[in-house]
């Protein structure tokens, strides 16, 4: 995963030039990686520490991606991946008030139809899938296509699509009980 | 209305509510300690291959030395049991790196969790074959050595016998426990991946 090319100062300028190269790709595609943080965590102190560990994972794997594929599409599996299997949540992570498990319940004291109340809802309500549905989810929302969203899960696209009716069908349960 | 489709409406306008890092603090980011399970599993694995050999090098000085395998009648079978031994734990190790060197953040998810999963079976799997060949050689040697002239006029064949099956009885008591031990760290390391491999593939006909 690291380099293992023997230290000699030419090697070091490859090294730092890879690195400028990649922080340049990694700074005007951040937002991807935020997105995902956005999907999976629900507070700015994991959505930060999830950043960190996709950012890490990415420069882990850089010297592997020989420019086969854009940067970003790239991106989507090592981030994905990072938030599915590799990252462990770092245990002071403060626990947001939980919703009623049995009956996902969502109260609410007025109903309010403003877009970012509804879209707090929404969010709220994803929070709720577990990791492998985010992934689906989050591919979804990049209006990704049932091809695509199966090949970067490693999924047949009939299973991706099973799962996505799944999702949209708990979401729309818990968002309206 | 479709709850993702609202949220589509507004998925890429959310971009300026995200904090947006510079080159300076990315080049920094990149650099701090990753607290991936990866890094765990292997660490822990090593300390697992680790351990029965450090056992074995530490009751074998210790207890049984070559003369005693010697004077028992042993020697052909301390020469063959060991040449076994340490080919089959080879064979392990190779598995266990090729399976590691798998391990990539590249691949998809299914690929990812699976390699992951197959390479701690390895380790699995090289934990049992210790276990289960430890009550083997130790009970081989015991009867041999309660056959001994040492043993010949104190203790009859019977006694022997039960001697030897008791001793196993304790040792696989005393390796159950080890074997309980282990189901709590797999379950601790990797119930998170397994859930995640298994709802993937539910539902996959591919």
């Amino acid at each position: 995963m690291y380099f293992s090319l023997p230290i000699s100062e030419i090697n070091l300028t490859v090294i730092k030039e890879l690195e400028q190269k990649f922080v340049s790709d990694l700074v005007e595609n951040q937002n991807i990686i935020h997105k995902v943080c956005r999907i999976y965590t629900n507070n700015q102190d994991a959505h930060n520490d999830l950043f960190q560990e996709i950012s890490i994972q990415l420069w882990k794997a850089y010297p592997k991606f020989r420019g086969e594929a854009k940067f970003s599409t790239w991106m989507y599996r090592v981030a994905l991946n990072t938030a599915i299997t590799l990252y462990r949540k770092s245990k002071r992570r403060i626990k947001t008030q939980d919703f009623d498990n049995v009956l996902y319940k969502i109260e609410s004291t007025e109903y309010d139809d403003t877009e970012e109340e509804q879209l707090k809802i929404i969010y709220k309500a994803i929070h709720h899938l577990s990791d492998i549905e985010k992934a689906l989810v989050f591919l979804y929302l990049e209006d990704k296509n049932y091809r695509e969203i199966a090949q970067t899960m490693g999924i047949s696209e009939v299973n991706a699509r099973v799962k996505m009716s799944r999702i949209k069908n708990k979401l729309k349960k818990i968002a309206n009980p | 209305m479709d709850q993702l489709e609202i949220l589509k409406k507004d998925w890429d306008k959310q971009e300026n509510t995200f904090q947006k890092f510079s080159q300076k603090d990315l080049s920094t980011i990149i650099h701090k300690r990753s607290s991936s399970i990866v890094k765990w599993i292997f660490i822990i694995s090593l300390l697992e291959f680790a351990l029965p050999l450090v056992l074995l090098l530490f009751t074998d000085i210790e207890k049984v030395s070559k003369e005693r395998y010697d004077q028992l009648g042993l020697s052909n079978f301390r020469i063959i049991s060991y040449s076994i031994y340490y080919v089959v734990i080879l064979y392990f190790v190779f598995r266990f790196y090729k399976n590691y060197k798998s391990i990539s953040a590249y691949s998809n998810p299914k690929t990812l969790l699976k390699n992951i999963l197959n390479t701690r079976k390895i380790v699995k799997y090289y934990i049992w074959f210790n276990l289960a060949i430890t009550p083997i050689i130790t009970g081989v040697i015991l009867y041999k050595t309660l056959n001994s002239p040492l043993f010949a006029d104190k203790l009859s064949h019977t006694n022997n016998i039960i001697i030897v099956l008791l001793s196993f009885v304790l040792m696989a008591i005393m390796l159950a426990l080890i074997w309980l031990f282990y189901r709590l760290l797999y379950g601790i390391l990797l119930n998170k991946l397994k859930h995640n491999y298994n709802e993937l593939i539910s539902n996959d006909d591919c």
